[in-house]
């Protein structure tokens, strides 16, 4: 570095240029310049458009991509807390479903348990009933059956003791209370 | 064949010759006549019971009695002035059947009624209707 200063200063000293001292051609730095500017403004005329265009395109592109990132994600979001609310929703109606089945079942057996008891007792009841009606029946029977003995009895003593004499008093009888 | 008569007609033109006097014998003869030729001899039982009818109305009455042993001329004699006082009848016939199974008493049809004094009826009533 020092040794590049001091042969700068001392090429001022010797020639007068620092171009020539640096090894610089002015013209040739001139043609460059104005290559350049032609190159930028060829570039700024017809390429940084195009390619600015396209930037932007993909700028949109990307834009509405995130935009329906945010969309899916609030969609998403709101699918969520429809879905928590209808498991929410679903929750309940199932505990008032369970609910109601309870006090169903229970007044059910309630139920049930009230039609047996009035059938047991209706069943004692009947059967009282038919015991009865048993009884009644067995103690006609029971006097019918007395009665045609008693009856029998006596048709076997009259017709034992019976005779024509005792028979014409008793046909005599009959005519005497008879009545047409 | 015969002209078709009623029942009625027949006992009471039977009835009328009968009280007139008419032979038995004859009157019974051209009633089977009849009943053979009309056919209608299955009537037969029917037309004594509506003959018994005719000759009741006209004073005649005919008396079935059943009795389990042979009536006393006293008792017929009593039995004949009850029907007679009874039924209004100048005539009774009395048509006597012994019937042991009666036991005692005395059962009397005539038409349209009866009079039934039997024991057997009386024992029948106690068993049937525990009442004598």
């Amino acid at each position: 570095m020092i040794h590049s200063l001091t042969q700068l200063a001392a090429a001022d000293t010797q020639s007068g240029s620092v171009f020539t001292v640096l090894g610089i051609d002015w013209q040739m730095l001139v043609l460059q310049i104005i290559a350049f500017l032609l190159l930028v403004a060829i570039l700024g005329k017809w390429v940084y458009p195009w390619l600015m265009k396209s930037v932007d395109e993909r700028q949109e592109n990307i834009d509405a991509a995130v935009n329906a990132a945010a969309e899916a994600q609030k969609s998403a979001s709101d699918g969520e807390a429809r879905i928590q609310a209808l498991l929410d929703e679903a929750r309940a109606e199932a505990a008032d479903i369970v609910a109601t089945a309870k006090d169903e079942s229970t007044a059910a057996i309630s139920a049930a348990e009230l039609k047996a008891k009035k059938r047991a007792e209706q069943i004692v009841m009947d059967a009282k009933d038919d015991i009865a009606k048993e009884i009644v029946t067995a103690k006609k029977a029971l006097h019918d059956e007395t009665l045609q003995l008693v009856a029998l009895a006596t048709g076997k003593v009259v017709g034992k003791v019976m005779d024509s004499k005792l028979d014409d008093s008793i046909i005599r009888e009959t005519v005497k209370d008879a009545k047409i | 064949m015969a002209v078709r008569l009623s029942r009625r007609k027949i006992t009471e033109y039977i009835a009328d010759s009968l009280v007139a006097g008419a032979s038995e014998k004859d009157i019974v003869t051209s009633l089977a006549a009849y009943l053979i030729d009309s056919r209608r001899t299955s009537e037969i039982e029917l037309i004594i019971r509506d003959l018994d009818y005719q000759l009741s109305v006209r004073g005649i009455v005919l008396a079935n009695v059943s009795s389990a042993y042979t009536l006393s001329e006293e008792t017929k004699k009593a039995i004949i002035a009850m029907l007679k006082d009874a039924t209004g009848a100048t005539s009774i016939e009395l048509e006597e059947h012994v019937t042991p199974a009666v036991l005692g008493g005395v059962r009397i049809d005539i038409p349209g009624s009866q009079i039934d004094g039997t024991i057997a009826r009386r024992l029948n009533l106690l068993t049937t209707n525990n009442t004598l």
